[in-house]
């Protein structure tokens, strides 16, 4: 099975975040970074997938800085046999439909079984990237699997729907799903796998060699939301409160003049 | 020819040269330095403990040694156990600054890491390095799969810090095929859970020999378990051995050379425990920030008092000059280790003697690192007030847990001895210039100084000071040797005092040889926070060294030498420490805001 497998560079979520100077995305200084949790499962899957057919294939991608290398390692010392970076400084500002494109642009004609992303990023969480790839590759679509297993040619997928329903869906290959969290255990590389991953193919793209959209959308604010201002508690007697009361709302209010 | 290879061997930095040279900071080694291979064997090491052993502490602490040993063959799958085994037998031979790494991140498993570094430090490196190429095909894999477990046997109960003086016995048998091994070994680190244990043992009363004895061998038996103060879930028992049969090839090394074994494996343990300790301080360290950060008294939270604050800052900074000491030293050690090619039949001799020149490095990590770690449980179980007594609180358990490091592989004090102890036979040997540099530091003591800091150098006032108390170093010690002459051995005071100084040292000249190699991968905040870490270590290291060294010198001196030096001291431990409070608040709070220790 030949499997393409999409991870993303997220922050640590338990890290502060700020929001940038150019007030549309954080600012990514002094930030912990490490790979999307949801793609972990996605990685998990692929290499599961790769250890029960034999000769499987198993291709890593990622768009992102330099940085995002780190990851991708990790990814390699899991199990994929062969990492692609598309290289992008500015994958911060795309929106899902340019990520989408890129992905599909690097998959088409190169005769995936499958392809498997997270079902969201953890940082930007649109979850449209992996459905837009379906899309654009003429795929059919899986979303927010939790379970996955071989059933004759395709795959025996399980869905999380609302309410803790959950949806079989039986499906041939081509696909493409996306990995709700839970979907399986991810494991730890070994250390031995990590010094092997060194040696693995680690190729480097240029994003504007894949790149062919324009946006359709963009972010034109990112703040934090004002907080809600507390109640007052007011104490007293109650003559007392009468005239706190009244006061108050002479003062902030125009109820009374 | 010649000449290339001298330089090339110059540029590393002997063991204990920095007490005598200004280093620079290019080639320092620096946690920033570390390869995405190494963040990597960092993340699964601390995934595993966070998610396999830390939600089984308490059970493991109730004496559930099966968790033990199951968490340690887990080690195993991982590749944990195999870090510093010959590639040919399985292993991975990783560098030095790898190993103390995971040592590091391991440490946050409480009694489990004192297991784990027990079978991979002290039960496996003896046979890795003196092991027979049969000893190891026989036992090297099953020690780092972690399918049987390794111990240690060097303790008596007559003999501790004076490990040669051991009552152990080996006796060859009438046929020459094995030696009857006899007598009480102590305090034996996982001596419940462990197959295969490195005993020391004196053949005929006389050579003292280390042998690899397996847990069956007839004549082999542990004794119960001990009820311990801390690290309640790590096995410790006694070992008894009555006419315990061991074949002769299970000799390790060779005859009357077991002491060679004993220290050489205890230089590495002890540069490792510093790692491991430092890795316990941060974790330590953050429980009691979020604690800080979460109770509130006068209605406000106890972080945002100057009181909290303070400790906050000390520790971190502490930690960071810790953090920093370790891996320079991994830095020296691997580039040390580096130059010797790994196909050459005496490849374990000068793999051993590159790591015995740096036997006083070692020392220093063991004796800051876990003194470091001793400040921060106390601090942290402060700021958990009352809670912090109550034995369900996590700080009780640190605090517990800790004290052990103080004394085991070679107490603080043995360690203490040995710093200058090491320094010293080098200078006898001629391998350090010291008392030419002693003569020169009196001549500087004697010469008035117009020194002015040159600002435009980045953590100028710091350099001057470590210069400075280098200087006061070698003043002392050249004061010392010249009284006391080949006696200063028996001055154990003088000793003490010297080692707090070349202790201090290393660790603020590694501090600021780190921030100023790493300013700038940092942001501008952190660089500012960076600042601020090493303005703090500056000003205790200047405050600590005072006082060893006027110490020192009434010890040493009378009169108008004494006085002489006293003036030395004030002049040579002096450091402007102007904004020492604002940077022990920016590092509280913005310690407070990330609930991390700040560098790592």
């Amino acid at each position: 099975m030949n499997i393409l497998v999409c991870i993303k560079q997220v922050p640590d979520m338990e890290a502060k975040f700020a929001v940038a100077a150019n007030g549309v995305w954080y600012d990514p200084t002094d930030l912990a970074w490490r790979m999307n949790e949801y793609d972990e499962y996605g990685v998990e899957q692929a290499v599961q997938l790769k250890e029960q057919v034999a000769g499987s294939d198993v291709t890593v991608l990622c768009i992102g800085t330099d940085k995002a290398k780190e990851i991708m390692k990790k990814a390699l010392a899991m199990g994929c046999d062969r990492g692609v970076h598309v290289a992008d400084d500015e994958v911060f500002s795309r929106e899902p439909y340019e990520i989408a494109a890129i992905i599909a642009e690097f998959a088409r004609d190169k005769g995936f079984d499958l392809v498997i992303t997270g079902m969201q990023s953890q940082d930007r969480g649109s979850a449209q990237v992996g459905l837009l790839v379906a899309e654009m590759l003429d795929l059919p679509g899986i979303s927010t699997v939790v379970g996955c297993s071989l059933d004759g040619d395709g795959l025996a997928l399980s869905r999380e729907l609302e309410g803790g329903v959950r949806a079989k869906v039986r499906v041939n290959l081509p696909a493409l799903f996306t990995c709700q969290l839970g979907l399986n255990k991810p494991r730890y590389p070994t250390l031995p796998n990590i010094m092997k991953a060194k040696k693995k193919e680690l190729i480097t793209i240029a994003v504007a060699d894949l790149l062919k959209v324009a946006g359709r959308q963009a972010t034109t604010a990112l703040f934090v939301p004002q907080k809600k201002g507390g109640g007052l508690v007011l104490e007293g007697d109650p003559a007392e409160l009468a005239d706190k009361l009244i006061g108050i709302l002479k003062e902030k209010t125009t109820v009374l003049s | 020819m010649n000449a290339t290879i001298e330089t090339i061997e110059k540029e590393i930095l002997r063991g204990g040269e920095y007490l005598i040279t200004d280093v620079s900071s290019e080639g320092v080694f620096t946690p920033e330095d570390f390869s995405d291979e190494q963040k990597q064997f960092a993340e699964t090491t601390e995934q595993f403990i966070t998610n396999e052993i830390v939600p089984h502490i308490e059970e493991i602490d109730h004496q559930n040694f099966d968790l033990v040993v199951e968490g340690l063959r887990k080690c195993g799958e991982l590749g944990l156990l195999m870090m510093d085994a010959p590639e040919e037998y399985g292993g991975l031979e990783l560098d030095k600054a790898s190993s103390m790494l995971v040592a590091e991140k391991i440490a946050t498993g409480g009694s489990f890491s004192v297991a784990y570094s027990a079978h991979t430090g002290i039960g496996t490196l003896p046979l890795i390095y003196y092991g027979t190429k049969v000893l190891k095909e026989k036992y090297l894999e099953k020690i780092i799969s972690g399918e049987w477990c390794a111990a240690y046997c060097l303790t008596e109960p007559g003999s501790g810090s004076d490990a040669l003086g051991a009552r152990a016995t080996a006796t060859l048998s009438e046929d020459g095929s094995h030696y009857l091994l006899n007598g009480t070994k102590q305090y034996i680190t996982n001596g419940g859970i462990a197959q295969l244990f490195t005993v020391f043992a004196k053949i005929d009363k006389e050579h003292f020999t280390a042998f690899l004895v397996e847990r069956d061998f007839a004549g082999f038996s542990v004794g119960p378990e001990e009820k311990k103060m801390g690290i309640k879930g790590s096995s410790t028992t006694p070992v008894i051995l009555d006419n315990c049969k061991v074949p002769v090839e299970n000799l390790l090394g060779e005859i009357g050379k077991g002491h060679k074994i004993a220290f050489n494996v205890l230089n590495v343990g002890r540069f490792k425990l510093g790692a491991g300790v430092m890795g316990a301080a941060k974790m330590a360290l953050e429980v009691g920030i979020k604690y800080a950060n979460e109770r509130e008294q006068f209605k406000r939270k106890i972080a945002s008092f100057g009181a909290i604050k303070e400790k906050i800052a000390d520790l971190t900074s502490a930690i960071y000059a810790a953090e920093s000491l370790v891996y320079r030293l991994a830095g020296l050690l691997d580039e040390k280790l580096a130059t010797i090619d790994k196909g050459s039949e005496d490849y374990y001799v000068r793999y051993q003697k590159g790591i015995e020149d740096y036997a006083a490095e070692c020392g220093i990590s063991k004796v800051y690192c876990s003194e470091v770690l001793a400040r921060t449980v106390d601090e942290v179980v402060q700021i958990h007030g009352g809670y912090g007594f109550i034995s369900d609180c996590p700080a009780a358990r640190y605090y517990c847990d800790e004290r052990i490091n103080r004394i085991f592989e070679g107490t603080n004090e043995i360690n203490r001895l040995l710093i200058p102890g090491m320094i010293l036979r080098k200078a006898m040997k001629n391998e350090l210039p010291l008392q030419a540099e002693a003569m020169k530091a009196f001549e500087a003591l004697m010469t008035p100084s117009f020194e002015e800091v040159d600002d435009t150098i980045a953590f100028a006032a710091e350099k001057v000071l470590i210069k400075n108390l280098k200087t006061l170093f070698l003043i002392l010690a050249g004061a010392g040797v010249q009284k006391f002459m080949d006696k200063l051995a028996d001055e154990q005071e003088i000793l003490l005092a010297a080692a707090d100084i070349a202790i201090q040292i290393f660790a603020l000249e590694s501090a600021v040889l780190r921030a100023e190699k790493s300013t700038p991968v940092f942001s501008e905040r952190k660089r500012e926070l960076l600042k601020a870490a090493v303005t703090v270590c500056a000003f205790e290291a200047a405050e600590c060294v005072g006082t060893a060294a006027r110490k020192a010198a009434f010890y040493i001196e009378e009169g108008d030498t004494l006085t002489m030096i006293l003036s030395g001291v004030r002049r040579f431990a002096k450091y402007d420490a102007t904004g020492l409070l604002a940077a022990k608040r920016a590092l509280a709070e913005a310690a407070s805001e990330s609930e991390k220790y700040l560098f790592g």
